[in-house]
């Protein structure tokens, strides 16, 4: 482990100079790319098709985030994804976490299919399911905003209630006999004291809820009717594909980053709890 | 604890219902679609007549299928055998002790968080871009020709590229996390009787991390089968045979692409079921497999 206060050891790290470089490239190449992007959003078409980018010599074209905001959408985009991965979030904690305690704290009738059916759900592909989805929406006429949403929250809910179970399994039991001697009611206990005791992985979950809602894009495309239900996903391919038309590339690359920004900002801050996420429960050998 | 039966009810009915309605009913449907054959996904039960097995003969026998399947094998194998073979690299560097292995991680990992359609347009509007695009700038720099990255015979293994660069960075913490649980005094003591970096990976690390790279061909499989929004960034508008997919095929003939005349939503879902099925082999194969591999250390 990297230890900083430690003396710099010149001959190990010779040793380990391959592997610096390696890695070191990669993210120099990724790095390079994303100013590179951020540098075209703020130039205009032709200083980016000359590959004077980075000098900057109209100065920095700002306008071309309000043209993509604006003129472009963007707005209506980033508002709509905004609120499914804000809602489907939400609206998966009041699902699965009542499920998830019940199924960690009790045997009862159907309790086993029910867990083993959620653990198969998480892994059914998308296409066997949009297909008698996309049916019943027409069929029931159901459309916009609120489709996505239900759709979104329905979605998450495998995955949110089976990381639930596992973390109200390590609960002591005393919580709730404490609880019940005191005359809480069960309900009220679970609300009060039980949710509040796994906060830090409901935390956790809520991250991927937002970062994968914030992402999807299969049944976003196949629901979205309509430009007032556009989230970013689809309204950044809709735009990448007008702009052979308009040919402003220096508003597309501005959308490109309004879109790319919220989960990469959202990353720098808790990247080390997304990291202990990835690996912490699902993976094992 | 007594047992309270009504708030057992409230609690799990949701997750209940949203169980049956948003999978058992769609996937039991979709399968039933299968065998029917359906002109379209809005059309009523009753307007569907049953053909049994018609709807996957004319998958098979459709040339856009065998195309797409091609591609996949393809993305499957190369694009797995490279993606994995980078990430078991990646994993070994950043478990070797090197500076600011935190750091290189997050990075490495990344992509994995942002925008996939971010990420792919930044591919196909700037790395892959024939005029400015990075690629070009690199090739001219040494003197070379610019090279049509997103021309016909060259689009798929750019689009393969982009697709496995942001790929890495999940293996890579999987394996991480492998390589960590691997005892250090296996290491340390291997060291001692001289064996190499080199032999100490083939002969401590890989054959402790079977169980993990079993499951990340699994997850890769996964990844492959499902395959589809990096297809619909490269070939936007129409859907071409360079980069066709069996979930982009499946799109086309569901939803309506450009030249395709008329729809089947019943060969559709002749495609999920196969795609699915693929999934299931892959699972069934790899629990087999793993029981003899169970080292206990």
């Amino acid at each position: 482990m990297a230890n900083y206060h430690e003396k710099i050891n010149w001959k190990k790290e010779a040793k380990l100079l391959p592997g610096y470089l390696i890695v070191t490239t990669w993210v120099v190449f990724a790095a390079v790319m994303l100013f590179w992007i951020l540098a075209a959003s703020l130039s205009t078409s032709r200083e980016i098709f000359t590959g004077t980018v980075l000098e900057f010599k109209s100065g920095l074209h700002w306008e071309n985030y309000a043209t993509a905001w604006n003129s472009q959408n963007v707005s209506v985009f980033f508002a709509n994804s905004l609120l499914y991965s804000v809602t489907a979030s939400a609206g998966v904690l009041l699902i699965s976490a009542p499920a998830a305690y019940v199924l960690s704290r009790w045997k009862f009738v159907g309790s086993k299919p029910i867990r083993l059916g959620l653990v198969i759900a998480m892994s059914v592909p998308a296409i066997m399911i949009i297909m008698p989805l996309y049916s019943l929406a027409v069929q029931w006429g159901i459309k916009g905003r609120i489709l996505l949403i239900v759709l979104y929250i329905m979605l998450r809910v495998p995955y949110t209630t089976i990381y639930l179970v596992d973390f109200f399994s390590t609960l002591s039991r005393s919580y709730e006999e404490a609880a019940y001697l005191d005359g809480c009611s069960p309900m009220r206990t679970f609300w009060k004291i039980m949710l509040p005791l796994v906060q830090p992985a409901v935390i956790t979950v809520t991250i991927f809820n937002f970062l994968s809602v914030w992402n999807e894009f299969f049944m976003a495309l196949i629901f979205t009717s309509s430009e007032s239900m556009t989230p970013v996903g689809v309204g950044l391919l809709q735009i990448v594909n007008a702009m052979k038309y308009s040919g402003n590339y220096g508003a597309m690359f501005a959308a490109v980053i309004i879109v790319f920004l919220p989960t990469f900002l959202l990353y720098i801050f808790l990247s080390e709890k997304i990291i202990a996420g990835v690996t912490g429960g699902g993976v094992k050998g | 604890m007594k047992k309270n039966r009504t708030m057992i009810l409230a609690f799990i009915l949701p997750t209940v219902f949203c169980l049956l309605f948003m999978y058992v009913y769609p996937v039991v449907r979709t399968v039933i679609m299968s065998f029917f054959q359906v002109e379209s996904l809005t059309s009523d039960t009753s307007a569907w007549t049953f053909n049994g097995l018609a709807n996957y003969a004319k998958i098979m026998g459709s040339s856009g299928f065998q195309l797409a399947m091609k591609n996949m094998m393809l993305i499957w194998l190369v694009g797995g055998l490279i993606t994995l073979a980078l990430s078991m690299l990646m994993a070994v560097i950043l478990t070797s002790g090197i500076r600011g292995s935190k750091f290189f991680k997050a990075a490495i990992y990344m992509p994995n968080i942002v925008s996939a359609v971010a990420l792919a347009t930044m591919w196909v509007q700037y790395i892959f871009n024939y005029d400015y695009g990075l690629l070009n700038e690199i090739v001219q720099l040494f003197g070379g020709e610019k090279v049509k990255w997103l021309g016909l015979d060259l689009k798929f293994w750019a689009m393969l590229a982009a697709f496995i660069f942001g790929s890495v960075g999940y293996y890579m913490l999987i394996y991480i996390s492998g390589i960590e649980g691997i005892p250090r005094d296996l290491y340390e003591a291997a060291t001692l009787d001289g064996a190499s970096k080199v032999s100490q990976f083939s002969k401590i690390t890989m054959p402790l991390m079977k169980g993990i790279i079993k499951t990340s061909i699994t997850f890769w499989s996964i990844n492959a089968t499902t395959f589809f929004l990096w297809t619909k960034m490269f070939s936007p508008v129409n859907t071409e045979g360079s980069t066709i997919v069996p979930v982009v095929y499946l799109y086309d003939i569901v939803f309506g692409g450009k030249g395709i005349i008329e729809r089947d939503a019943g060969a559709g879902a002749a495609v999920g079921v196969v795609l699915t099925l693929i999934i299931i082999a892959v699972y069934a194969i790899m629990n087999l497999t793993l029981k003899d591999s169970d080292l206990e250390y």
